[in-house]
């Protein structure tokens, strides 16, 4: 038994399905979205206990792991109702989280005592990052049991778990038997079997553009101005933690798309992990000094080394392309 | 020596002589491009439920096809910043012209027939100065280059006709040069806008936004009814908000149109085309896979998934869309209803009604 990390994700499916839309299903998509509503559930009721953000932190770290396992998977039930954004509104471009939760806590709006008000309070004020805010940030974190912010805490916590258990039901009734019948009379989401394969594959490439761009690119924007404090979840320390458990799950995507060995994608996930995981530096706060700026760099690219091996062996196993379109933009 | 009464005799027959129509090429309902399974490129002419009339092979990928308004003539343009545009004899197949932009200019995209069908004008970028132009081409006279007029703004990329021969263009904004490919070059004080331009009068009209969305790049156009609906694609730090369509009437304020946040922002700042009937306007975002249907009142009416999609047209009053999966629909209330799946084909940005 190797200790590298693709082949111990492998040898926790239980049961390997033929590699392919099956093994996505049911090895990687439908466990992913339920670790996630048990975790989402958990943080709701250590909050309706202790809503404080002491209280609060472990349950919401283990929930945030858990989104990080399925975070990539943005198609489907995840694009109904906003739900997306609703959970993980980052990143925030506008400043629309401090300026949603500073409304809602000046106002103390009634929304955060019933949870059915609260699902149609924006998307910004609500989810992962919002909650984050809450129980991290010096604004807002020292708030009292009893206080309008440590009830806002549990109907976010709570509103999340809701989401979380949607979207496990949905995954498993309707979106997962979706995926598995494309190309079937009546299937009008997945025209052809390929249309499966290429949603899976877009999931995969675009995961690994979000964290080469987004989670790295934003710290580092350039080399005149780094931008440390637009790091992902760098209140709450996770940064480096969302990359490493993002390449995680991304990394078993694609050892369940196919089949076919796939030796250069697997070593340039190994090498990106590597990096990842000797990067002493949780938030990226590096990114401002040349060194440790360079090492943030190399990560980078080992990700954007990922996406290549992946276009070249799993995409063109599949013979799948990103979106011709979406990619091409004029 | 030929008699007056016989060269008399020879101009009536010439004048009889049948001109070709869009029903020598079989009718069609629609043109689009397509990459096709072995890498190459063609243009296709549809029917109305998806068949195919004729292909016709292009050298690489275009962009946009713009169609005569009689003749079975087509003008397929390079992508940005392509040189060359191909006029296709769409009955036979064969190549009519090959345009050659002129020096110190280069095709953006797309083009219009103007003079019922007398002139085309293709979107330019002098790129020196990096200003927009509109050239003028003679059909009657085998599309040779008639001269250029201004298009009011920079980055010119669709324009349509509307009545009067008036040229409605969308000036992105963007300036681009060709040393530099695709490059963005002044993002950060682009100033797009929707100009009316005429040959007579020149620039008629222009329409910007408020400052604060000056970098809403307008790219795309549609009209109905004396109404102009535009396309936009947010150039600012991603996701936004910010509106992509607005409608607008000449001599009043344009009216954007939005969705809440989460929907809005799901489009990912892209709408790849724009289509209009009498009671909907419809924009599409491949990279949000996603249709946005609005009231042509601007409200908001559906959101409509499908994943790549970006082709959208209007004919007979129905709106029909394209996506890169090979897949044609036809849009019915708040879902597409496929009509056929092309999978050798990814169906290119637009799709063009004739």
């Amino acid at each position: 038994m190797t200790r590298l990390p693709l082949a111990a994700c492998l040898a926790l499916i239980a049961c390997p399905a033929v590699a392919g839309v099956e093994e996505a299903v049911e090895g990687h998509i439908l466990p992913g979205f339920e670790r996630f509503a048990s975790e989402a559930a958990d943080l709701a009721g250590a909050a309706s206990s202790d809503c404080t953000a002491e209280g609060a932190r472990p349950a919401f770290h283990e929930a945030f792991d858990a989104w990080m396992g399925v975070s990539h998977l943005g198609f489907g039930p995840v694009e109904e109702d906003g739900r997306g954004l609703a959970i993980a509104f980052w990143p925030d471009t506008r400043g629309m989280i401090p300026s949603t939760l500073a409304r809602l806590v000046a106002d103390e709006d009634p929304a955060a005592g019933d949870s059915e008000s609260f699902a149609e309070v924006s998307v910004a004020g609500r989810g992962l990052y919002a909650l984050e805010y809450l129980i991290y940030d010096e604004g807002f974190a020292g708030y009292e049991a009893g206080s309008y912010t440590c009830a806002l805490v549990t109907a976010i916590a709570t509103d999340l778990a809701r989401m979380a258990d949607d979207l496990a039901n949905e995954w498993q009734e309707t979106a997962g038997p979706a995926l598995l019948t494309a190309g079937e009379a009546g299937n009008a989401t997945y025209l052809s079997r390929a249309e499966a394969e290429q949603a899976l594959y877009t999931a995969l490439q675009t995961g690994l553009a979000f964290t080469a761009q987004q989670r790295l690119g934003r710290p580092l924007g350039t080399f005149d101005r780094p931008r440390p404090r637009r790091a992902e979840a760098w209140r709450s320390e996770r940064s480096l933690r969302n990359v490493i458990l993002s390449l995680e799950a991304l990394g078993e995507l694609a050892e369940a798309l196919t089949d076919a060995p796939i030796p250069r994608t697997e070593e340039a996930f190994e090498a990106a992990l590597e990096e990842a995981r000797s990067l002493e530096d949780p938030t990226f706060a590096g990114v401002e000094e040349p060194a440790s700026r360079l090492r943030v760099e190399i990560l980078q690219q080992r990700v954007e080394a990922v996406s290549d091996a992946v276009a070249g062996e799993i995409g063109a196993e599949l013979g799948v392309t990103e979106g011709f379109n979406a990619t091409d933009g004029d | 020596m030929p008699t007056r009464r016989g060269f008399l005799a020879s101009l009536a027959a010439a004048a009889t002589v049948p001109q070709l129509s869009w029903a020598d090429a079989g009718a069609p309902a629609f043109l689009a491009a397509a990459r096709e399974a072995d890498g190459s490129f063609a243009l296709f002419g549809l029917t109305e439920q998806g068949a195919d009339l004729f292909r016709v092979s292009l050298p690489d990928r275009g962009h946009a096809a713009c169609a005569h308004p009689h003749a079975p003539e087509a003008v397929a343009f390079a992508r940005r910043p392509g040189t060359f545009a191909l006029v296709i004899d769409c009955a036979s197949g064969s190549l009519i012209r090959r345009l050659e932009a002129p020096e110190g200019r280069h095709f953006y995209g797309h083009g219009a027939f103007l003079a019922d069908g007398a002139i085309l004008c293709t979107a330019e970028n002098a790129y020196e100065t990096g200003e927009g132009k509109i050239g003028l081409w003679s059909r009657d006279d085998g599309y040779r280059r008639m001269g250029e007029i201004e298009s009011g703004g920079t980055g010119p990329h669709d324009m349509l006709t509307l009545p009067g021969d008036i040229l409605a263009v969308a000036n992105g904004g963007i300036r681009t040069h060709p040393d530099r490919g695709r490059e963005k070059l002044n993002i950060d004080t682009m100033r797009p806008n929707l100009a009316y331009v005429s040959v007579s009068g020149g620039v008629e009209e222009v329409v910007e936004l408020d400052p604060g969305l000056h970098r809403n790049s307008i790219r795309h156009l549609a009209e109905h009814d004396g109404q102009v609906g535009f396309a936009m694609q947010w150039q600012g730090p991603l996701p936004d908000p910010a509106p992509l369509v607005g409608l607008h009437r000449r001599g009043g304020a344009p009216v954007l149109c939005a969705t809440d946040l989460a929907e809005q922002m799901a489009m990912d700042g892209y709408a790849g085309s724009i289509a209009m009937t009498a009671d909907r306007v419809a924009i599409t975002s491949p990279r949000g896979g996603r249709v946005h249907l609005f009231g042509r009142d601007g409200s908001f009416r559906a959101s409509v998934r499908r994943a790549d999609v970006c082709g959208v047209a209007a004919q007979r009053g129905r709106l029909f869309a394209t996506d890169g999966l090979g897949g044609l629909h036809r849009i019915e209330g708040d879902a597409l209803r496929p009509l056929r799946l092309a999978e050798a084909r990814n169906w290119d940005n637009h799709v063009v009604r004739i």
